[in-house]
């Protein structure tokens, strides 16, 4: 008796897990379908936003000892264009980045991941104060997340 | 009501002195400005129940605290999980190396409040971090790990049919955020396949007369309701090696919040079939972790 017993609770589990992951794969198709009409760059709230996002993120690694390090030989003005035409053209917004590729702009800076983590949170914080929606803000993070492979390459 | 009967009942009052040492420790830690690792909150894990990071009831690939591969990293966790006949209370510290090596120590304590009696179990455990990284690698981060169990007094356990009373679990673990998944949301997904011969992990001995070790299935999924809270579903397959006590799946629904880099708070809803002979354990569970 206590064998059909166990088959039925493992069965009803199963159906518990089948279902869980049919809801949450309905819910990712009903959201990519919602979503598919407007750019990631037009919910982060376009060019406008993207340059203060740029600016706010500049405070910030100003702010930070640890980072603020690896611009003491860049043209900052240069490169918030070259990041904001980046962050444009990464979100799908009527820009080409020319700038050079990840590996090239990041060699031999001895960066290692706590200096790609803080940036990322740096990032983060500048996206939320600019009042930019959770939804973006991961989307963006998540286009630019397998860029730490292209920028840990050379270092 | 349950949890707070029981933690005031006087049969849990060395827990309920490390719980509230350890809530005030937390506090006074986590108010003040100090060292944290540089990962990304909550890509850690918090505590599984046998002391590795993880979910609650299975490790998962993320090495504990969130230092990173230049830096050191320790957690301390307690944990009560309480069931309708059983009571579990966990402590355990871990140590993350250069987020490299992850080692663990855990004492888990079983009231048998129908019973009568209590099981306990010491584990000691190891993880390395094999290849990748659970936000940036695309194929997340993968671990192999150990977990070797001694349990305390194993009378019960022998009178029930285990063959042994200390056993090691082997498991192989990957992990994997993927971004913006679900209505915007990140969703964390974790495997981990384990090769075991522990009864319910280790409290009922290792081994019986059903079989004796065995690849086991484990899973998760959470989605990041925020950066900071996260909330899925766990579940372990589980051995059957004694046939005077049938043992069933763990399964588990789980909120994590992560206060900030260093303090955690866990609950979760439990089914955990089967245990010794008595039918249908449900119940709850509190986990709360401090890392550095």
């Amino acid at each position: 008796m206590s064998f059909p017993h166990k088959c039925k609770r493992t069965h009803r589990g199963l159906i518990t897990v089948t279902f869980a992951t049919i809801a949450i794969t309905l819910a990712g198709c009903t959201h990519q379908s919602a979503t598919q009409s407007t750019t990631l760059y037009e919910r982060l709230g376009g060019q406008g936003t993207i340059d203060t996002v740029v600016e706010n993120l500049l405070y910030r690694i100003a702010d930070d000892p640890e980072v603020v390090v690896f611009f003491a030989n860049t043209n900052i003005d240069l490169f918030a264009e070259s990041l904001a035409s980046q962050l444009c053209d990464v979100s799908d917004g009527p820009c080409h980045y020319e700038g050079p590729p990840m590996d090239r702009a990041h060699q031999h800076m001895g960066l290692t991941d706590a200096h790609f983590n803080r940036l990322v949170e740096h990032l983060d914080a500048a996206m939320q104060a600019e009042g930019i929606a959770l939804g973006a803000r991961n989307e963006l993070l998540g286009r630019l997340a397998p860029m730490y492979t292209d920028v840990m390459r050379l270092q | 009501m349950m949890l707070f009967q029981s933690m005031f009942s006087p049969s849990s009052s060395p827990f309920r002195h490390f719980f509230f040492s350890c809530l005030a420790v937390c506090l006074a830690l986590a108010s003040m400005p100090s060292y944290a690792g540089s990962r990304i909150v909550s890509t850690g894990g918090v505590s599984a129940i046998e002391g590795a990071a993880g979910g609650g009831l299975s490790p998962w690939a993320v090495l504990a605290s969130t230092a990173s591969e230049q830096e050191i990293g320790v957690t301390a966790a307690a944990t009560h999980a309480w069931v309708d006949d059983y009571r579990l209370t966990v402590t355990g510290a871990s140590l993350n190396v250069y987020d490299r090596i992850e080692v663990s120590v855990a004492r888990q304590t079983l009231d048998l409040d129908t019973l009568g009696g209590e099981l306990g179990q010491d584990i000691y455990g190891a993880k390395v971090r094999l290849l990748g990284d659970v936000l940036y690698h695309p194929w997340g981060i993968w671990s192999v790990g150990m977990q070797h169990k001694r349990l305390v007094d194993g009378t019960i356990p022998t009178a029930l049919g285990a063959d042994k009373t200390s056993g090691t679990d082997m498991y192989l673990s990957a992990s994997k955020l993927l971004f913006s998944a679900v209505a915007g949301r990140n969703v964390l997904f974790n495997a981990t396949l384990r090769n075991t011969n522990a009864n319910q992990g280790g409290l009922l001995g290792f081994g019986g007369d059903q079989s004796s070790r065995s690849w086991m299935a484990e899973g998760s999924v959470g989605v990041f309701i925020t950066p900071q809270w996260v909330v899925g579903a766990e579940y372990r397959q589980k051995p059957d090696n004694l046939s005077v006590a049938k043992e069933d799946d763990w399964q588990s629904l789980y909120s994590a919040y992560f206060f900030n880099k260093h303090l955690s708070l866990t609950g979760a809803w439990l089914n955990l079939g089967d245990i010794a002979g008595l039918p249908s354990q449900r119940g709850g569970y509190l986990s709360l972790q401090a890392a550095f």
